[in-house]
């Protein structure tokens, strides 16, 4: 215990001895870290906001006025039988004005237009999907010709409308976003290795007639390298804190401001749900990064 | 205290340092060594700190073979000699307290122990008044006196000091030697290296001559001579110690 605050000791002080090469290679460490939780909070963003764009949209199904409740029944579990289904909800005509009255509640003349005893609004059906791009077996389904019979002609069925190549692009969008996040990060800790690498390689070469001197009046092994390893990971804790701090005031400050675009609501809850959890995840790759290039650079540097 | 029995060091590059060479020193022994630049002194120091690791034969210091000794065991094998160097090898950013503490540090002593031993250390070499000076604020003479101090306060049975005058003038270097024989005195086991003929002949005490790796002179009171072929000749027969001196 003894040994351990002593080597906690000799890497602090090596830490502020060398305060421009603890700067440098904690200003990238924090970098790293940020661009990994930046990542990561897009990542989890954009699943969620995809998530939402896609429970949105369900195939919309328009009846005819003239189908009966059996036919209804039967068409409707058909429909359930496809496995891309995941729920099919029936709307009434009655259901459909209703919706529009509460839709157009603020403009009197659309209102008027429609009326309880003219109710030109079609009965439908609203499917849900598992995978909004893979609407083929559906619309197999629909474009049986029993089925087709049923569908009231003047409104066809939406799925095969604009909006799936609006979510594919959406979709498109996000995924090279979240590839754009992860190829940073690796990038970025692949930067920070290297440069904590070499920062402790320096430090072995300035301190070499200590760690000579070391040896000398019999210091262990770890007693030695304890020092090293204690810096590299007060790099990665000190960024952890700047990159937490910068990150929570990113997504708190910047978050809202993106609410329209995206869905950050899930990630910000997340985030102040769970502060401690974040900063000890990144202290934790911040100390995993450090210690590795120090073992690294020990390895290759330091013969003991 | 010290037994290398035929102990021969090659080094990678296919040098031979030491060839078959044979020592015994007692315990509380004053022993000199002398030899000429590349005879085998330093091989034979750092086969004794385990710095290198002999080729074959056997080394016995205190007790402890060293054959058995795993790289685990190094740094408690160093605790038990201290060392002197010519050049101090001191930690130039320390003072001079924290550098004869450094050595119980690594040790792992405590603080308390740590705090009672240095300034009674110091005050054996001469130096109380000098505990919190740096390194370069003092003399040769005196940053050897921390050296000395760092080396004993673990209090080693054996204190090499490897040319500890060869950076000092006659007045220090004489002062250090004093220093090392009050030391033996006090019953440490003192191995001495040193090119300083005066220093040699003036010591009679035990003086081993090496060169080429062997021992060609061991004498009881002995002075310094570098070898020729014509004592070369009289050394594997000498007459002062009666004792096998290869």
């Amino acid at each position: 215990m003894l040994q351990f605050w002593r080597i906690i000791q000799a890497g602090s002080r090596n830490f502020l001895r060398n305060m421009w090469l603890s700067t440098a290679a904690t200003a990238v460490m924090t970098v790293t870290l940020t661009i990994v939780v930046i990542s990561f909070i897009s990542n989890s963003a954009l699943t969620s906001t995809i998530k939402g764009v896609t429970d949105k949209i369900d195939v919309s199904i328009f009846l005819s006025d003239s189908v009966t409740p059996q036919q209804r029944d039967a068409f409707k579990a058909k429909l359930e039988s496809d496995s891309n289904v995941t729920s099919v909800s029936y709307k009434s005509k009655a259901d459909a004005l209703a919706d529009y009255r509460r839709q157009n509640a603020g403009d009197q003349k659309l209102l008027e237009a429609i009326s309880e005893t003219d109710n030109p609004l079609p009965a439908s059906f609203q499917i849900k999907t598992r995978d909004p791009n893979k609407l083929d077996s559906v619309t197999a389904i629909v474009n049986q010709p029993d089925n087709k019979a049923l569908l009231d002609p003047t409104s066809p069925p939406t799925y095969s409308g604009n909006r799936k190549t609006t979510i594919d692009r959406i979709v498109r969008f996000s995924n090279f976003f979240k590839t754009t996040g992860l190829v940073l990060s690796i990038i970025f800790v692949i930067i920070s290795t290297l440069i904590i690498f070499n920062t402790i390689r320096m430090a072995i070469f300035t301190r070499r007639d200590e760690i000579e001197i070391m040896k000398l009046v019999g210091a262990t092994k770890w007693f030695i390298r304890g020092p090293f390893l204690f810096e590299a990971a007060l790099y990665g804790i000190i960024a952890a804190l700047i990159a937490a701090a910068l990150s929570f005031t990113l997504l708190l400050g910047g978050g809202p401001k993106l609410g329209s675009y995206i869905d950050v609501q899930s990630t910000i809850a997340f985030f102040r749900s769970y502060p401690v959890l974040i900063v000890l995840g990144e202290m934790i790759i911040g100390i995993i990064i450090g210690t590795f290039s120090s073992l690294m650079a020990m390895s290759r540097y330091l013969k003991l | 205290m010290i037994l290398f029995d035929r102990v021969t060091k090659v080094y990678p590059n296919q040098s031979i340092a030491l060839s078959g060479l044979n020592l015994h020193i007692q315990p509380k022994e004053f022993v000199t060594i002398v030899g000429s630049s590349g005879a085998g002194k330093s091989t034979l120091i750092k086969l004794l700190t385990r710095e290198e690791i002999h080729t074959s034969g056997k080394i016995i210091v205190g007790g402890l073979d060293y054959d058995t000794i795993t790289p685990r065991d190094v740094p408690l094998v160093r605790r038990r000699i201290g060392v002197v160097f010519q050049d101090f090898k001191l930690l130039p950013n320390r003072r001079v307290g924290e550098n004869v503490a450094f050595a119980l540090e690594v040790s792992g002593a405590r603080g308390r122990e740590i705090k009672r031993a240095v300034p009674k250390m110091l005050q054996l070499v001469g130096l109380a008044a000098k505990e919190h000076s740096f390194p370069e604020e003092l003399s040769g003479g005196e940053r050897q006196r921390v050296a000395i101090a760092r080396a004993l306060i673990r209090q080693p049975k054996i204190l090499i000091a490897d040319e500890p005058t060869g950076n000092l003038d006659p007045k220090n270097a004489w002062e250090i030697i004093e220093l090392l024989l009050k030391i033996n005195r006090f019953g440490t086991t003192v191995l001495l290296t040193t090119h300083n003929k005066e220093i040699v002949n003036a010591l009679k005490r035990r003086v081993i001559t090496i060169n080429r790796g062997r021992i060609v002179r061991d004498d009881e009171q002995g002075r310094y001579t570098l070898e020729t072929p014509s004592n070369l000749k009289g050394a594997s027969t000498s007459p002062a110690t009666g004792k096998e001196a290869k």
